[in-house]
């Protein structure tokens, strides 16, 4: 088993702060805690190259660095890349988590590394891999080592790898399923109990807390304002011209209502599945509301009613896909300088 | 209120010149039901096959599954509000052909998000080992309609039929004498001997208002549900045909079979037994189309809970896809606020697998959630021997190979509380 283990510049023995703008240096063999590792993965398990590299180097030119350090690992045909562990050193991490990532997607073998749970190279990460917990003591370091070596060894072997708390890996935010013995009818009943009777249980998911997002400051003379209208109700032009999914959609659309004071049902049709269309067929305005904003823009209430709605679905659609286009049509609002959306869902 | 369930298991179907019940083998005459099904003039005609656990078979796309049961004269009529008297379920003894069900195909896909295939009952192989319905004996029923049929009457006539023939089938068992009863009462609940057990209730929704019901839909005593609040039902009557689920469900679906053999509700009724509970009572609620209509039914249920039932905890499950998390948690919130303790059974809605997209809502005190999964399960399935289905396309479309997903796997991912299936967070 041929390793590359990449270590910043204090565990690499360069030295401490003063080091850290050095540049990336390759080792013959393993270094420092390199030599536990190997000793922990047994077998022939060899640190071949031990890659080492400033903190703040690594963060200052992450992206020159990162393709470095993926060609050195490809010279030394590694099996295994072993970054830290970095408990809580910060930029450490960040370096150590990018460095995985890519070496995991250009190179397709496992890569294994180590934080402690608040180091924000964690939070940045965690999907991506497998990041032990390593706390935050780095007098841990045999033990942290070991979890990394079963790890580490479970993906060489392609052995299913358990929960977090099993394998001692921070959470990845990921789901999976399971069948398990009991019905969830029983395991609701077992739950409350235990609830109720004020004994541990274990929630089988956990909501997400999101920071907010700041308000905008309002629009000072609303008679100048350019408004925007945006839906997420998936109504398209009949045909769907750009085949806007009716659930977990990934793509949404611009049509024109260039000239028109009302959308008539047999121009559009619906690409959405969670809701009743039939009201919507008879008169798209109920979803995307043309004709009141075109009254208002008569009356000067509004200064502009942009000629263009922006619609997708919204249904059964994860963040991850309404995250982006909710940044491409702001993109897009601001390119056109939009001062108001109106964005109407179902 | 009592309900008393004898049962009669059944190891086998076969099809015979008249319907009787041979000990474990439930003989059926085609004929008998053909004309049963035909008084309906919405019926052209209608076919059976029989499908049993193990055999290389697929059917589909399935409008739902019924246990045969038929109630014994002097209690509670069969079907009350579809085929009899809209009087209360739940009353004297309901004969059961335990092993059984009674299965409708549908005609159409129904094209929504569970796609061409809809629902899909898979005998044998991957899927079947974690299906409740792989291990019944199956008289696959294939109903043939007109083209022209309006919808809503395609759709009753399947529903009705289908108790129909479920209620004709375990009429054999009537005088037959049942393998054991079961008892289903909650006597005794206000008894000093239990006073110091929790009260438990449960609170199911019926109906998703995200759609109109179809024109003179049944689902609850025969109704549709439209104006409808929330309201208090003995447990019994959920089992015993008060009532019966929407024509259209989603994510894993829910069927006849598991309101007859509610999950939730004997898990409940067996816990009030053995002395760990009180199960306090149900409600029956829908979920909502808008926020005024939301808060109004939510407020509701949580009334009837806490001041009608007088619950301690409560249990909460949804009908339908993500808009019901919506009345299912805001329920569950309130409920929190009355110092009600609960526990929410949430369907997958992660289509991107991240603990992010998994709920939605975000309520601290809403913390004891079941989830079943469903979004990472799928199975290649196999060409069949034999598949059922009411017409050669969509024979073609079920046929084989394809990826069958747990969702689509009638029974998988059921949303009444039988799945086995859970998301692991990793």
């Amino acid at each position: 088993m041929r390793i590359v283990h990449y270590l910043n510049q204090f565990f690499g023995g360069l030295g401490g702060e003063e080091r850290a703008g050095t540049p990336l240096e390759v080792r013959e063999g393993a270094l420092g805690p390199g030599k536990l590792l190997e000793q922990l993965l047994g077998g022939d398990a060899k640190v071949v190259t031990t890659l080492i590299c400033g903190d703040n180097h690594a963060v200052e030119n992450q992206d020159a660095m990162v393709a470095d350090a993926i060609e050195k690992v490809r010279q030394a045909e590694a099996d295994l890349f072993v970054a830290g562990p970095c408990f809580q050193a910060g930029r450490y991490g960040m370096a150590a988590g990018a460095l995985c990532s890519a070496v995991q997607s250009k190179l397709s073998i496992p890569v294994i590394t180590g934080m402690a749970d608040e180091n924000p190279g964690a939070d940045l990460y965690r999907e991506f891999l497998y990041i032990v917990d390593s706390g935050t003591n780095a007098a841990r370091m045999r033990e942290v080592f070991m979890t990394m070596a079963n790890l580490a060894r479970k993906m060489m072997s392609k052995t299913p790898i358990g929960s977090p708390k099993e394998e001692g890996y921070l959470t990845r935010g990921l789901i999976r399923d399971q069948f398990v013995e009991k019905t969830a009818g029983e395991r609701l009943v077992d739950m409350v109990l235990a609830k109720v009777k004020g004994e541990l249980f274990e929630s089988e998911m956990v909501p997400t807390a999101f920071a907010p997002v700041p308000m905008p400051p309002s629009i000072k003379d609303l008679t100048k304002a350019k408004i925007m209208l945006i839906t997420d109700g998936g109504l398209v032009p009949k045909g769907n011209p750009d085949k806007i999914q009716g659930s977990v959609a990934t793509r949404w659309g611009s049509y024109s209502i260039d000239g028109c004071d009302d959308l008539k049902g047999e121009d559009y049709e619906i690409s959405h599945g969670g809701y009743d269309p039939q009201f919507v067929h008879q008169d798209p305005d109920r979803l995307v509301p043309l004709d009141v904003m075109r009254q208002l823009e008569k009356e000067g209430v509004i200064g502009e009613l942009y000629d263009e709605f922006l619609s997708t679905s919204g249904l059964a659609n994860p963040l991850s896909n309404t995250r982006r286009m909710g940044r491409e049509m702001a993109a897009k609002a601001k390119q056109l300088g939009i001062d108001a959306i109106i964005l109407t869902s179902t | 209120m009592q309900l008393t369930l004898a049962i009669h298991p059944i190891s086998e179907i076969r099809f015979d010149s008249k319907t009787y019940l041979n000990g474990a083998t439930l003989c059926v005459s085609k004929e008998e039901l053909r004309r049963l099904v035909l008084e309906d003039s919405s019926f052209e005609g209608v076919d059976f096959e029989i499908a049993r656990p193990g055999e290389s078979l697929r059917a589909g796309p399935v409008f739902d599954i019924v246990e045969p049961r038929a109630k014994e004269p002097g209690g509670s009529p069969d079907w009350p509000g579809i085929l009899g008297a809209p009087e209360t379920a739940g009353v004297g003894t309901t004969h059961v052909l335990q092993g059984a069900g009674v299965t409708l195909l549908r005609e159409q896909s129904t094209g929504d998000s569970r796609g061409a295939v809809g629902y899909v009952l898979e005998m044998s192989g991957a899927p079947a080992e974690n299906c409740p319905y792989a291990s019944l004996n199956h008289l696959i029923t294939i109903p043939h309609t007109p083209p022209g049929l309006p919808e809503h009457s395609r759709q009753r006539a399947y529903r009705v039929a289908q108790l129909k023939i479920a209620v004709y089938l375990a009429r054999a068992a009537l005088d037959a004498t049942p393998a054991r009863t079961e008892i289903l009462d909650l006597a005794g609940a206000n008894g000093e001997d239990r006073a110091g057990l929790p009260r438990v209730a449960y609170v199911g929704q019926i109906f998703s208002r995200q759609r109109k019901p179809q024109l003179d839909e049944p689902i609850l005593y025969g109704t549709d549900t439209d104006g409808m609040l929330p309201v208090v039902l003995h447990p019994n009557e959920w089992l015993d045909g008060a009532v019966a689920p929407s024509y259209h469900c989603s994510l894993g679906g829910a069927e006849t079979y598991f309101y007859q053999n509610h999950p939730v509700i004997m898990e409940l009724y067996r816990r009030h037994q053995t002395k760990e509970l009180n199960f306090a009572g149900t409600v029956a609620t829908i979920a909502s189309a808008n926020n005024f209509d939301r808060e109004r039914n939510c407020h509701f249920a949580a009334n009837l809970v806490k001041w009608a039932l007088k619950a301690d905890a409560a249990i909460l499950t949804k009908f339908g896809g993500g808009v019901p998390h919506t009345d299912l948690s805001e329920t569950a919130r309130l409920l929190e606020a009355m110092g009600i303790r609960t526990t929410v059974q949430v369907t997958d809605l992660a289509r991107d697998r991240r603990v992010e997209s998994a709920l939605l809502f975000n309520f601290p005190e809403v913390n004891a959630i079941i989830c079943i999964g469903g979004n990472s399960t799928s199975w290649k399935v196999p060409r069949v021997e034999r598949v059922i289905a009411a017409n050669s396309g969509l024979a073609e479309v079920l046929a084989g190979p394809f990826e069958l997903e747990s969702l689509n796997a009638v029974g998988v991912a059921n949303q009444q509380g039988a799945s086995r299936l859970r998301a692991m967070v990793y």
